[in-house]
């Protein structure tokens, strides 16, 4: 019965006086479906913009992969508005996520499903869940995980309701992360090298991509001043 | 029906209505209903808080509790008050011993058959969002057990309601987390411009920023999207201290 799905999982949301932040909300569902780790990606207009929480450190990496490569699952099920689901990634997610499976798999993820989040018609990102063994989900969770993502959707549009006018919730600023740190590289980039924040963003891509190493974790070293991009030859071309 | 099971049916029947996109005054009429049967008191009431503050009457079991409650409103005195602005839950309440306590509600109370009464807050991080009444008129007290399955009730409902207010401004509030994330990415990379052009730290770039849109009454984000799009010279920038050499 619908009703009791929904219920079982209403009733895992705290009121009172801490309620429901970014970082329980992700426990929450990597409790409710018994995975290994639970992540929520926000994503807007085909692109990611950040991540709601990660239950742990390998659900972070796979959303860390996400946004950096642009593939996986929750960037399919997004662009899809369909359930993605991957219960063997070792041995079939090669041919999928090409990029995003022998990292996921190194990090110790063995199945990943993505769901996308909804409110009525409209898609605000994808709900990430892993799990340290192969397998798939059964019908059950399957369906739990259905309601889970429209609950999680709604309690994170529920976190931006007593915002200010034009500024983020103060749950969402204080427990998620959007990634600003790229955004302040691709500032102090943009002035290096003379061009637009947009050239400045994907020249960090392309270092990332050509360094292997996560699109974030770059962008830290740019805003520390450990890296300057302008010392790096274009790709292809020799120093 | 045993309460145990009554309890959970009711919760589910909570839940179906969310499903089925009801009404919330319907969900509350459900629950008002339910509490009477599953917590065996006289009569149940739900009190919901306007968007101004105010308290209103939102479900009642029935017209004499609808009446009773209506009537602590009109004179601004009663559980489901106390319980509303105390942010805590009103047990036991005797009517009779309670003229110094509610010295207008309680004698109307009585006059209606009740004798005990409580009020359970709807809790939502550390707001009260509006309260259930539960009035007795002269079974057994409420059992802790009771008190316990009562304010489960009051938090399903609570998140029930959230869930289905936000739902209902869902394209609203996605414009906004929309429009406030899109600020923020331009202000951020307005930091790193600042911050590369002057030598500046994040936070003083952020600072010089905001003293400019203070000082010409210009909005910060307008401030950052000239920073972004080279309309606004970095210079124009005075740092707060003297840029360190980089």
């Amino acid at each position: 019965m619908a009703g009791a799905r929904l219920l079982r999982i209403l009733a895992r949301l705290e009121t009172g006086a801490a309620g429901l932040g970014p970082a329980r909300l992700c426990e929450v569902c990597a409790e409710v479906m018994a995975m290994t780790g639970a992540g929520i990606m926000l994503m807007s207009g085909e692109v990611a913009r950040g991540s709601i929480c990660s239950s742990n450190k390998v659900s972070a990496l796979i959303e860390d992969l996400q946004y950096t490569l642009g593939e996986g699952p929750c960037v399919d099920a997004y662009r899809q508005d369909e359930p993605v689901l991957e219960p063997d990634l070792a041995d079939r997610g090669g041919r999928r996520w090409a990029a995003f499976t022998p990292r996921a798999v190194e990090a110790g993820a063995q199945a990943v499903f993505g769901f996308p989040l909804r409110v009525g018609a409209a898609r605000i990102g994808a709900l990430n869940l892993y799990r340290d063994h192969p397998g798939s989900l059964d019908n059950d969770q399957h369906a739990d995980a259905l309601v889970l993502a429209g609950v999680a959707a709604r309690a994170v549009l529920g976190m931006q309701a007593d915002a200010p006018p034009g500024m983020l919730g103060a749950e969402l600023e204080a427990g998620s992360d959007f990634r600003f740190v790229v955004q302040q590289a691709s500032g102090m980039v943009s002035a290096q090298l003379d061009v637009s924040v947009g050239e400045a963003l994907i020249r960090l891509r392309a270092y990332a991509f050509a360094h292997d190493r996560p699109l974030a974790a770059v962008a830290h070293d740019v805003v520390a001043r450990r890296l300057r991009l302008s010392d790096d030859p274009a790709p292809g071309q020799e120093r | 029906m045993p309460k145990e099971a009554l309890l959970v049916r009711t919760l589910v029947e909570l839940a179906d209505s969310l499903v089925d996109d009801f009404d919330v005054v319907e969900l509350l009429s459900l629950l008002a209903d339910r509490c009477v049967d599953v917590l065996g008191v006289a009569a149940a009431g739900v009190m919901l808080a306007a968007p101004e503050g105010d308290l209103r009457v939102v479900a009642s079991s029935s017209e004499a509790m609808r009446v009773v409650e209506l009537f602590e409103l009109q004179s601004d005195e009663g559980p489901c008050l106390d319980c509303y602005r105390g942010r805590e839950a009103v047990l036991n309440g005797d009517l009779a011993a309670a003229d110094r306590r509610w010295p207008r509600f309680a004698p109307v109370a009585l006059d209606a058959g009740f004798r005990t009464v409580y009020a359970l807050p709807m809790r939502l991080r550390g707001a009260v969002i509006g309260a259930i009444n539960l009035f007795g008129a002269g079974e057994d007290p409420l059992t802790a057990k009771d008190v316990t399955a009562g304010q489960a009730l009051a938090d399903v409902a609570t998140i029930a309601i959230l869930q289905q207010r936000v739902a209902s401004e869902s394209r609203v509030l996605i414009d906004q987390l929309n429009t406030a994330l899109t600020s923020r990415v331009v202000i951020e990379q307005a930091k790193g411009v600042l911050a590369e052009r002057g030598g500046l730290s994040m936070e003083s770039a952020f600072e010089a920023m905001r003293h400019y849109a203070r000082d010409g009454n210009l909005r910060l984000a307008d401030v950052a999207r000239g920073v972004v799009d080279r309309t606004l010279a970095a210079e124009a920038f005075s740092a707060p201290r003297p840029p360190r050499p980089s």
